[in-house]
C-alpha cells in the first residue's frame, strides 16, 4: 500500500517562513500516521496561497475556483461515498467567497476534514482584509481600518451545525498534526482553523502576537460539551484556545439517500444501460 | 372536419385547472388519441388567472393553438376572458353563477343543484365542467369515472371521492342531447405511447444516459427536472441535492462527474448567470457535465412562469476566457429523451460542458409520443486509460491530436488525478509556461473542430419551397404544422429544425440552408438569436427574424399570421 507523501518536484511559491510550510509537515505527517492508501485520498483546493499546498503533495487533487472547494467536495461525496475527502483553502476562499457554502455543508455534516489556513490577511492579492481580520487592521483598501466585526470560524461552525471543531496553531506543529488526524478520522464535516501568520502582509497579527495567545485547551475541556465549546469558540482576542473544541456524531451527508447506499455511485455508473430507465416508462402510458 | 379539437380550462390558481387537465388529457390519451396539453400560469399559489389547453388528434401534435372548440370556465372572469378564442360554432360551459352578463349562443351554463347534495361548491365546478365536456364529447361517463377513480383514490377522502362520482354521473345525465358532437376523428391502438412533458423526457433521457448525481436549485422552469430525479432517486439510484444556490450546483455537478458519475444541473434565468464562473472550471479542467438552461422571459426576473428562447447567445459566450463547449436542443419532446441522453455522451467524448437548451413552452408541456426505444440509446464515456501497473500520476491533460486526453477516475484506480482551474501542465500542475500554455490551449480549443465535424446539420422538413425559416426548441412545433397550413394558402416555406447549435457545423449548415431565395428566423426572442448564431458561424445570410417576447408561447396561428406576413408577398 502506498502511502501520502510528499509531492518533490514541485517547490511551494511561499515566502520562507510562512505558516503554510509548517501546515504541509503537519499534514503530511498526520496522512502518513493514518496510514490511507493514497488512492482512497482526494484533495480539494481553491484559490489563495494555502491552496497551494494540493500541489505538495501526491494525492488525487482538484485545485478548483475561489471559494467553491466546498460545493466540488459535495459533489465528490455524492459520486463517491468511499472517497475521503480533504479540503484545503484559506480566510478568503472559505470565510468570504464561500462563505454560504460552509454553512450549509457543515449542516449537511458532508464528510470532509476541512484545512482553513487562517493567517487573517489575504496574501496571494498582497495584504487586503480577510473576513477573520480586526476591525482596526488597515490596508491599502481600508487606509482606516475595516470596521468590520470579524467573522468568527469556529463559532459559526458550531451554530451552522458542524460535527468536528477545532482550531490548530502553525506554531505546535504537534498538536496540528494530530489535529489534522482527528479531522480526517473524524466522520462528518470537520472544520480545523489554522492560525497561520502571514509574514509579509500582516504586521498586526504576527507569529509572536498568535505565539503569545495561542494556548491548548488542555485536559479539562470535555469536547462533547456544546456549551463549553461555544465558550472557547467566542474567545478571539485576548487567549485564542487550541484543540478540538467540540465532537459530535451525526449521520453524515447521503446517509438518508438510497442511492447512497453500497457501491459508489461513480463504480455503479460504470455498469448503467440504458435499460435502467425502463420501469420509469411505465407511468407515463 | 376539423383533424384536431382543443379544450381550454381556464380559472384561477387552487381552483383545480390543473387537475381537470390532466384528468382529461389521460383519459384522451389512454383511448388512444394523440394529446397535446400546454399551460399558462402566474407565479403564485391561490387565485390569478390560469388556463391549460388540451389537444387531441388522430396524429401527433407538438403545438398550442389559439382557438379552441370548447372552452370550460371556472369563473366569469375567464369566460369573458377567453370567449374570444372559442371557434364560432364552439361551446362554452360554465357554472349558472358565474354566468354574469355573458350572453352569447355559444354558451352553456351547468346549474348547482345538478348532482348530488355533497357534491356542493368550489370544489367541485372542474369536475362536474369535464363530466359535461366528456357528455359533449361522445364519451360513457364510465370513462371519466375510472379516470377520477384512479387519479384521486389516494389523495380524496372516500366520501368526497363519491361525491365526485356521482356528480359526474348526474352531469353527464343532464347533457343536452342537441349539443353531443362526436369526436370527427378516430383513435388509434397506443403501442405503449407515453403522454410526458418535455422536462420529463430530458430526466428520464438522463437515466437511460446513467446520470448518477443531479444538484440543483429550485427556479421555474427547471424544478420539475430536479422534482423528477429526486423523485426516481431512490428506485434507480441517483443522488440528487438541492444545493444553496446555483454557484453550488454546477460546483458540484463537476466535483461529481471528476469523482466518476455522469453528472448534470440545471436551472433557469439569473439561475444560469450564476453559474457562469463554473462554467469556465469545467473548461479548463476539462471536466464532462451536463447543464440543462429551462428558458424563461428574462433578463433578471423577468417573467418567472413565461417562456422565452433568449439565452442562445449567452450560453454560447457565458464565462470568461475561451474553452469548448458544445449546446443542443431538442425540437420535440421525444428528442428531449435521446438529445438528454446523448448530452452526456457529447460531454464524455469531449469532456466539456454541454449545455441543453430546453424553454418553459417546451418543458411543460406535454405531447403523446411514441414510446422511447431503448436500443437507440447509446452510453459512450469517451476515452479511458488502461489502469497502470502501481500508483502513478497521471497525465490528465496528455496533449493529442483530438484534444481529448483519456480520462480516469479518483479512488476508482490506482492513477493519481490531479485537475486544475488553473492553466496546467500535462499532469495537472498548475504552471504559467508559456509553450505549456499554448500547448494546452491549443489542444482545449481544437476540440471544438472534432465536435463540430461530428456534429449534424439541420432537419430541412417541407422542402423543395421557395423560402426558409431557421426554428429550434419550441418554436419547432408551431412552425412545422404552420408550414403546412401556409402551403393550402400556396405560401412554399420549408423549414430549418436546428437541434445541434454549437459548434455548427460550417458545410453542413451551408448545404442546408443554400438554394432558398429568403431565410428567416422564428424564435421567441427579440433579437434573432439563432439567426445571429448562424450569420456567425457560417457566414449564411439571414433575411429577416420573427420574434416573439410577450413570454406566451407560438401557436400554430400566430406562426402561420407571421410568417405569410414575412414572407408570403402579395398573396
Amino acid at each position: 500500500m502506498k502511502c501520502v507523501e510528499r509531492f518533490d518536484p514541485f517547490e511551494p511559491q511561499w515566502c520562507p517562513g510562512c505558516g503554510n510550510f509548517t501546515l504541509l509537515d503537519a499534514l503530511i505527517q498526520a496522512l502518513s500516521d493514518l496510514a490511507i492508501p493514497v488512492t482512497d485520498m482526494v484533495m480539494i483546493t481553491g484559490i489563495g496561497q494555502a491552496s497551494k499546498l494540493g500541489f505538495s503533495v501526491n494525492v488525487n487533487l482538484f485545485d478548483g475556483l475561489h471559494g467553491r472547494v466546498l460545493p466540488t467536495v459535495l459533489g465528490v461525496a455524492m459520486a463517491n461515498h468511499r472517497a475521503r475527502i480533504l479540503a484545503v483553502s484559506g480566510d478568503g476562499g472559505f470565510y468570504a467567497e464561500g462563505g454560504n457554502h460552509l454553512i450549509h455543508n457543515a449542516r449537511r455534516n458532508v464528510d470532509v476534514a476541512v484545512l482553513a489556513s487562517d493567517n487573517r490577511v489575504y496574501g496571494l492579492t498582497k495584504g487586503q482584509a480577510a473576513p477573520t481580520s480586526a476591525p482596526d487592521f488597515t490596508t491599502k483598501v481600508h487606509p482606516e481600518g475595516t470596521g468590520s466585526h470579524p467573522f468568527n470560524p469556529t463559532a459559526l461552525a458550531l451554530a451552522a451545525g458542524a460535527t468536528f471543531v477545532a482550531r490548530g496553531f502553525t506554531g505546535n506543529k504537534a498538536e496540528l498534526a494530530s489535529l489534522i488526524k482527528e479531522a480526517v478520522e473524524h466522520r462528518g464535516f470537520a472544520l480545523l482553523d489554522i492560525l497561520s501568520p502571514c509574514i509579509s502582509f500582516n504586521k498586526k497579527n504576527t507569529f509572536a502576537w498568535f505565539k503569545e495567545r495561542a494556548r491548548p485547551v488542555g485536559p479539562d475541556h470535555d469536547p462533547s460539551d456544546l456549551h463549553a465549546a461555544w465558550k472557547l469558540a467566542t474567545l478571539q482576542e485576548e487567549r485564542l484556545p487550541t484543540g478540538v473544541f467540540y465532537r459530535t456524531e451525526r449521520p453524515v451527508f447521503g446517509a438518508h439517500l438510497t442511492a447512497l447506499r453500497g457501491d459508489p455511485i461513480a463504480v455503479r455508473t460504470q455498469g448503467y444501460t440504458p435499460e435502467r430507465v425502463r420501469p420509469l416508462l411505465e407511468r407515463f402510458r | 372536419m376539423p383533424s384536431s379539437l382543443s379544450i381550454l380550462i381556464a380559472g384561477a390558481a387552487g381552483q383545480g385547472v390543473q387537475s381537470a387537465a390532466a384528468i382529461l388529457g389521460k383519459t384522451l390519451h389512454r383511448l388512444g388519441f394523440y394529446v397535446y396539453t400546454s399551460q399558462d400560469y402566474q407565479s403564485r399559489v391561490r387565485g390569478g388567472h390560469n388556463f391549460m389547453q388540451i389537444r387531441f388528434s388522430h396524429g401527433p401534435l407538438a403545438a398550442p393553438v389559439r382557438t379552441h372548440e370548447f372552452l370550460l370556465a371556472l369563473n366569469n372572469e375567464s369566460l369573458e376572458a377567453h370567449l374570444d378564442d372559442l371557434a364560432p360554432d364552439g361551446l362554452a360551459l360554465c357554472m349558472d353563477a358565474d354566468k354574469g352578463d355573458v350572453r352569447d349562443p355559444r354558451l352553456r351554463v351547468l346549474s348547482e343543484d345538478v348532482g348530488p347534495q355533497a357534491a356542493r361548491g368550489e370544489k367541485f365546478v372542474a369536475m362536474k365542467l369535464l363530466s359535461m365536456l366528456f357528455a359533449w364529447l361522445g364519451f360513457p361517463p364510465e370513462t371519466l369515472r375510472q379516470a377520477v377513480e384512479a387519479q384521486f383514490k389516494k389523495s380524496l377522502k372516500p366520501d368526497v371521492l363519491q361525491a365526485n362520482l356521482d356528480a359526474v354521473q348526474a352531469v353527464a345525465s343532464a347533457v343536452d342531447a342537441r349539443d353531443v358532437r362526436a369526436v370527427p376523428f378516430t383513435p388509434a391502438v397506443t403501442h405503449g405511447r407515453l403522454l410526458l412533458t418535455g422536462n420529463d423526457a430530458i430526466a428520464l433521457g438522463m437515466v437511460a444516459a446513467g446520470v448518477g448525481v443531479y444538484v440543483g436549485y429550485p427556479m421555474t422552469p427547471s424544478t420539475s427536472i430536479l422534482n423528477a430525479l429526486a423523485g426516481y432517486g431512490p428506485e434507480v439510484g441517483i443522488a440528487v441535492e438541492q444545493v444553496e444556490d446555483e454557484v453550488s450546483a454546477l460546483n458540484a455537478a463537476i466535483g461529481a462527474s471528476y469523482a466518476g458519475a455522469r453528472s448534470a444541473t440545471g436551472s433557469s434565468g439569473a439561475g444560469m448567470g450564476l453559474m457562469t464562473e463554473a462554467m469556465g472550471l469545467a473548461g479548463i479542467t476539462e471536466t464532462p457535465v451536463v447543464i440543462v438552461d429551462a428558458q424563461r422571459a428574462g433578463p433578471s426576473t423577468g417573467m418567472a412562469t413565461r417562456t422565452e428562447q433568449s439565452d442562445l447567445l449567452f450560453v454560447v459566450h457565458a464565462s470568461h476566457g475561451e474553452f469548448p463547449r458544445a449546446v443542443i436542443a431538442p425540437a420535440t419532446v421525444e428528442d428531449g429523451f435521446y438529445l438528454a441522453a446523448e448530452a452526456f455522451n457529447i460531454a464524455d467524448r469531449w469532456q466539456i460542458p454541454v449545455f441543453l437548451m430546453d424553454d418553459m413552452a417546451f418543458a411543460d408541456a406535454e405531447s403523446s409520443v411514441p414510446s422511447f426505444d431503448l436500443g437507440r440509446v447509446r452510453i459512450d464515456r469517451g476515452p479511458l486509460a488502461p489502469e497502470p501497473g502501481e500508483v502513478r500520476l497521471f497525465r490528465r491533460y496528455e496533449v493529442t491530436e483530438s484534444g481529448v486526453s483519456p480520462r480516469a477516475f479518483p479512488v476508482l484506480s490506482k492513477w493519481i488525478v490531479a485537475c486544475d482551474s488553473h492553466e496546467h501542465d500535462e499532469v495537472g500542475r498548475m504552471t504559467d509556461n508559456l509553450e505549456n500554455r499554448n500547448r494546452q490551449m491549443e489542444k482545449r480549443m481544437r476540440k471544438l473542430k472534432g465536435i463540430a465535424a461530428s456534429f449534424p446539420g439541420p432537419e430541412i422538413v417541407g422542402a423543395p419551397a421557395e423560402d426558409l425559416v431557421v426554428c429550434w426548441g419550441s418554436t419547432v412545433g408551431p412552425v412545422l404544422e404552420a408550414i403546412g397550413r401556409l402551403r393550402e394558402r400556396g405560401v412554399s416555406v420549408a423549414a430549418a429544425v436546428f437541434r445541434y447549435l454549437y459548434p455548427m457545423n460550417r458545410e453542413r449548415v451551408q448545404e442546408a440552408l443554400s438554394g432558398f431565395r429568403r431565410i428567416v428566423s422564428v424564435e421567441g426572442n427579440y433579437s434573432g438569436q439563432l439567426g445571429r448564431l448562424i450569420q456567425m458561424e457560417t457566414c449564411t445570410r439571414i433575411h429577416g427574424h420573427i420574434g416573439k417576447v410577450d413570454g406566451r408561447a407560438f401557436t400554430v396561428e400566430f406562426a402561420v399570421e407571421r410568417i405569410q406576413e414575412v414572407l408570403g408577398g402579395a398573396s
